[in-house]
């Protein structure tokens, strides 16, 4: 497969220009038109489903059901005193929130939105993602301990140790899909997730990774509570812990930075159920369907869109379920994070490698979809 | 390859370099630390550059992600280091110093003379031809088959170091 690209496609479409304008006319397309927008809308949506949870009304003042709720608070915090407090130390206390930023946006480079529209796809997708993640992890540390608060500092090192322990089993539960795939590459794990139908019958077909196999099933399950930790979200929110740190490594943060914290937390969780979609839930194909071989031939742009519209379906139905575990679960302890993360997850997470490399060398690399189907047709 | 890739490759190089020398040169160690990452940041665009989009991706996953947060955290945890300026070091340490630095520059010397000769051997590839070859795969297949003993051995050194971490850290 060749590397998709928005850039290559931008140039040839439109047909002049220098590639790196169109590079960098795609990187802040991404940036405008999925990352900042999910990342304010996310805000809107939390507080919504929070008040339908506990049987309120929620945000209803600006816009029909208070949807533009998320334009007015950026203009409010925009329009806010920029504020350093004294003792803070000013140069790594404006960088850090960047830094942060910058993480969470830079993996939404690689994120497979659908066939044909993938910034880029790169040879090593998944592992491109999981390196520019870690960005944030320094930006909070620097964040928390620039702010010169104790309640900051005692967040922002809980932050890096959640984060450096919990980016293990996440790893580790990627590498079933790559044994699988036999590529980092994202677009490709997404394709072999998909079906074809040819005169003889079902051609090629895994079915999504998380049926695959028994193992990849808990693989998923596995990669989505190591997101939840890495995105410092309920039930692993030990850097923010309202009641115990007044509000962790973002305490000393007004204004637009602490809207930049916000907005990259939003963004990580959008990349988090991303990938969990891509890897484990098919992406954006559509179960018993290619729409590359359909009856009648649809035109790119409506692939696309339909496949856009699958994709963000499933990664919204996942953020959904995040959110809707924020009002469900209380907080885990420090050392019961630690113990879940390396007494849980990690056994567990080498028990499915090493199972999905067995089944793989077992059944030859078949899903339990393609053995039923040779089952029934015989 | 383009003139803008060109310029995002010189970007990343001055990056590289104006980091490394504040990393050498700055008083406060904290400061040092940050510039570090900032200049792992610019070698990792360099290894894309030479085609290693693998290693640059591993790179910052290991250094980004792994030493400087280390790095970070040993600061923040210990009061005296992060308030340590590098002219508390005792003025004995200097000759040390000195003798270490000057005896370094003849290797460095030797490193340079080599890389130089191997680059003029083996000319850059083209980027725009070499960025779609599977290189991870054959890295992969590498590790298991040519230098299987080599990648056993340090598998068993690091299961060693994480033993010993966790014998250091026992209650006792």
């Amino acid at each position: 497969m060749n590397s998709a690209n928005f850039a290559n496609s931008l140039q040839t479409w439109i047909g002049i220009g220098p590639l790196w304008i169109w590079a960098i006319v795609s990187a802040l397309a991404v940036l405008f038109l999925l990352a900042l927008p999910f990342g304010g809308f996310a805000t809107y949506v939390e507080r919504k489903i929070a008040a339908d949870m506990q049987d309120r009304v929620g945000p209803n003042r600006v816009g029909p059901y208070g949807i533009l709720q998320f334009i007015a608070d950026a203009f409010k915090m925009l329009g806010k005193e920029d504020f350093i407090p004294l003792g803070c130390d000013k140069f790594l206390f404006n960088l850090a929130p960047v830094l942060v930023v910058m993480g969470a946006c830079a993996a939404f480079a690689a994120l497979p939105l659908s066939k044909y529209l993938i910034g880029a796809d790169v040879n090593i997708g998944i592992l491109f993602i999981l390196s520019v993640t870690t960005l944030i992890a320094p930006g909070i540390l620097l964040g928390s301990w620039s702010s010169a608060n104790k309640w900051s500092l005692l967040g922002g090192l809980r932050a890096a140790a959640q984060i450096v322990s919990y980016e293990i089993p996440v790893a580790l539960s990627i590498l079933p899909v790559i044994l699988i795939s036999g590529s980092l590459q994202i677009g490709r794990m997404v394709e072999l997730q998909g079906w074809s139908w040819t005169a003889e019958g079902l051609k090629q077909f895994h079915f999504w990774n998380a049926f695959h196999n028994p193992f990849t099933f808990i693989s998923m399950i596995l990669l989505f509570i190591g997101g939840l930790a890495e995105t410092n979200r309920i039930p692993f929110d030990l850097p923010e812990a309202e009641s115990e740190l007044v509000s962790g490594f973002n305490t000393e943060f007004s204004g637009m930075r602490f809207g930049l914290y916000a907005l990259a937390e939003f963004a990580d969780v959008f990349v988090m159920c991303a990938i969990v979609t891509a890897l484990y839930l098919g992406g954006w194909q559509i179960p018993f369907l290619n729409l590359d071989e359909l009856w009648v031939t649809l035109p790119t742009f409506l692939i696309a869109l339909i496949q856009l519209t699958v994709f963000l379906a499933k990664t919204f139905t996942l953020v959904f379920v995040v959110m809707w575990l924020r009002w469900t679960l209380p907080r885990l302890r420090v050392d019961q994070l630690m113990g879940l993360c390396w007494k849980g997850l990690v056994p567990i997470a080498l028990f499915n490698v090493l199972g999905t490399a067995a089944w793989m060398w077992i059944f030859k690399g078949q899903s339990i979809a393609q053995l039923l189907y040779k089952l029934v047709s015989g | 390859m383009s003139n803008g890739l060109k310029l995002v490759l010189f970007a990343a190089q001055l990056l590289t370099v104006a980091s490394a020398i504040l990393v050498a040169l700055h008083p406060n160690v904290l400061y040092a630390s940050v510039s570090l990452l900032f200049a792992f940041l610019g070698v990792a665009v360099m290894f894309v550059y030479a085609g290693a989009d693998f290693i640059a991706g591993a790179q910052v996953i290991v250094y980004v992600g792994g030493v400087t947060i280390l790095i970070l955290f040993a600061i923040m945890l210990t009061q005296w280091l992060y308030k340590m300026n590098l002219k508390d070091v005792p003025a004995k340490l200097g000759i040390p110093v000195v003798i270490v630095g000057v005896g370094l520059i003849p290797a460095l010397y030797k490193v340079m003379r080599e890389l130089a000769a191997f680059v003029e051997k083996n000319p850059a590839p083209d980027l725009e031809k070499f960025a779609n070859l599977p290189k991870t795969g054959v890295i992969g297949q590498a590790l298991l088959s040519n230098y299987v003993l080599p990648f056993e051995a340090i598998t068993i050194l690091l299961l060693g170091a994480l033993v010993g971490a966790v014998w250091l850290a026992r209650p006792r």
